[in-house]
């Protein structure tokens, strides 16, 4: 007669130990949601930032724009260039 | 009692059937709504718009980019003082107050004000806190250098189910790479609306947009862009166009055309100005064909550099036609070197006379004359030769010096990198290499397309023509001290069946070094007003350009 009741004993406290870890796990998922939403958020703040940051750069560093503003700067082109042509000595012996 | 047994049992097929027909209605009639009804319970579909892929120049720097902007929308059911709400929008947006009005006085609960909207306007509308106004984040294609080498990049419009689609140019060719795949994706949340840890996106399958990484240099397209743009308001043009070409592989470093649009802007501007008239527009190519008459002449052994020329003497004459020089100046006996020199039309009838019709239009098709480059650019046209049976002697006569002949200008560069690269004749490309989203670089190896001539006879073109540059009627504009292969050209423009005198395509062709050719450069300039010539239209903006590029390239001058 006692094994019945070793087992029932058992197998009640299987589902009350499973019990408890489903609700804690539920508890924990449903509060991971919302963290969810923020790191998302975040993710895309991140994304839209770098995309700003990226179009900021590739404007400052346009010809278009370098140009304009060496003009504004008093910037000329070189009208002559001097090539040296005979390679200069490194040291010259005294 | 049998048929109270009889009556349970009916009773119970009575409810299995409605409870079938019940099952059915709802299984099977009415599936496809309750899948979206509960579907709509539990998640929500999303379309993930891929990133669309950049167009880089060799150095990696973006000339077409992504950037955020903003469609501004209102909900009309929200906004009670329509015309105070239209009247602080219309600054702001740039569109007439009673446009908005209109549009804020419709019965319906989303209407679009406009798109594209820069993130400064959208900072200004925000702090007014105008009832039933709101943002959607776009992405739009963004063109750093503004409209530099437009033609060569085409624009992003739309399809016609609204999506974005590229149209002309590299967003044309490469649309299918640039634009991505765009992904489903379903979001599972719970009652409060919150997005739930497991399972969040089923079946993504987005895919970004490849980049393309171009041989286009931005040094020499900044270059090429603003010396024609000023050789064409210096020379009183009404456009021009130019491309410059790396012989050895043919990698296309630069490419430019004017008049061009804004590809930000280009429903501002006339269609026709979207195509690239380096390989859409034909015309005749007047003396820079000569090179390739000449080269086919000596490839063939028919002619060699000194060998002269017997009918130089005067006009040649054919049938009723009478054959004269662009000076109508006349030098007997000279050089085959001599007739490149001095851009003679009779020495040209000479060779080709030597040369024959068969042969020659052997060595077009060699040289690719007839035929479209293969350039990686959507709208390239054949520029197609007459049939065998329907040349006569004169049309023989006049293709020697290039007219009654036409061609694209991209399938005349093609022609001449074979001079300037040991014969070998280089398929263009603009695109050297495609990135994946991953970072994987797939090369797109450069193609030899024909060997038209012997590397000996590319060798004694080139010489020949480095000659009629030191010694041509466009001397005065050459850079000292480098070794530049070049040809210049005025060709008279076809009008109703006679050639306009006035008006020409004026147009320089060449190499340099020409010993060892780092660039070939092809200007063209349509309808020159202060010259008609090109040694005094073109050629001078080939050598800014060309001594520009030398000067980039670190090469010293050799003589």
């Amino acid at each position: 007669m006692k094994r019945p009741v070793f087992v029932i004993i058992f197998i009640s406290l299987i589902i009350v130990i499973l019990s408890i870890v489903q609700v804690s796990v539920a508890n924990q998922i449903s509060t991971t949601g919302s963290e969810l939403v923020a790191l998302q958020n975040k993710v895309n703040d991140y994304q839209r930032e770098n995309t700003i940051l990226h179009e900021q750069l590739l404007a400052a560093a346009s010809f278009t724009t370098i140009a304009d503003k060496a003009k504004q700067l008093g910037y000329v082109p070189a009208k002559s260039q001097v090539y040296l042509n005979t390679p200069l000595p490194l040291a010259l012996k005294q | 009692m049998n048929w109270r047994y009889r009556l349970v049992l009916f009773s119970f097929v009575l409810l299995f059937a409605f409870l079938v027909a019940r099952l059915f209605y709802w299984q099977v009639v009415r599936a496809s709504e309750l899948a979206a009804m509960g579907q709509d319970q539990y998640g929500r579909i999303i379309k993930l718009t891929p990133k669309r892929g950049e167009i880089m120049t060799s150095d990696m720097f973006a000339l077409a980019a992504n950037k955020i902007a903003y469609l501004v929308f209102a909900n009309p059911k929200e906004i009670k003082q329509v015309q105070q709400a239209s009247d602080i929008l219309s600054p702001l947006l740039d569109v007439e107050s009673a446009t908005i009005s209109a549009l804020l006085s419709l019965d319906k609960y989303w209407v679009p004000l406009k798109s594209h909207v820069a993130r400064d306007t959208k900072s200004k509308i925000e702090p007014l806190h105008l009832p039933g106004i709101g943002f959607e984040e776009q992405s739009v294609r963004f063109y750093p250098e503004a409209s530099i080498a437009a033609k060569l990049l085409g624009f992003v419009g739309k399809d016609e189910n609204g999506e974005d689609k590229g149209y002309f140019g590299l967003e044309g060719y490469y649309d299918r790479q640039l634009r991505g795949k765009t992904g489903l994706a379903v979001q599972i949340h719970d009652a409060l609306g919150q997005p739930i840890l497991a399972k969040m996106n089923d079946n993504v399958g987005k895919v970004d947009g490849r980049n393309l990484i171009l041989h286009v240099d931005r040094t020499i397209q900044f270059l090429l862009d603003n010396t024609l743009k000023d050789g064409i308001a210096e020379y009183g043009a009404s456009g021009g166009m130019a491309a410059v070409m790396d012989p050895k592989t043919g990698g296309i470093l630069a490419i430019s055309s004017f008049p061009t649009y804004d590809p930000r802007h280009y429903q501002d501007y006339s269609d026709t100005l979207y195509k690239n008239p380096l390989i859409t527009d034909t015309y005749e190519p007047g003396s820079t064909f000569k090179p390739l008459i000449m080269a086919s002449a000596l490839d063939a052994g028919l002619v060699h550099p000194d060998t002269r020329c017997s009918i130089c003497g005067g006009p040649v004459s054919i049938g009723e036609y009478d054959i004269r020089t662009w000076n109508n100046q006349y030098n007997a006996n000279e050089t085959m070197t001599e007739v490149i020199q001095h851009s003679d039309n009779t020495g040209m009838v000479f060779a080709g006379r030597l040369l024959g019709l068969d042969r020659m239009l052997s060595y077009f098709k060699k040289f690719g004359i007839g035929d479209t480059s293969g350039v990686d650019l959507q709208g390239e046209v054949v520029a197609a030769i007459r049939p065998r049976d329907e040349w006569y002697p004169i049309d023989l006569a006049t293709a020697t010096f290039g007219q009654g002949i036409t061609v694209t200008p991209i399938e005349l560069l093609t022609a001449f990198s074979a001079i300037a690269n040991d014969g070998k004749r280089m398929e263009p490309h603009i695109v050297s290499s495609i990135q994946t989203p991953d970072g994987d670089k797939i090369a797109i190896p450069p193609k030899v397309l024909s060997e038209p001539i012997s590397s000996k006879t590319a060798k004694i073109m080139t010489e020949m023509m480095v000659n009629a540059v030191d010694n041509g009627e466009a001397k005065w504009a050459k850079p000292k001290g480098y070794r530049i292969a070049g040809k210049t050209g005025t060709a008279q423009i076809p009008v109703a069946g006679h050639y306009d005198a006035n008006k020409t395509i004026a147009s320089f062709i060449g190499f340099a070094p020409a010993d060892d050719p780092k660039f070939l450069m092809l200007v063209v300039v349509d309808r020159p007003t202060t010259s008609i010539y090109g040694a005094e239209t073109a050629a001078p903006i080939f050598f800014r350009v060309a001594k520009n590029i030398l000067t980039y390239y670190g090469i010293p001058p050799s003589e």
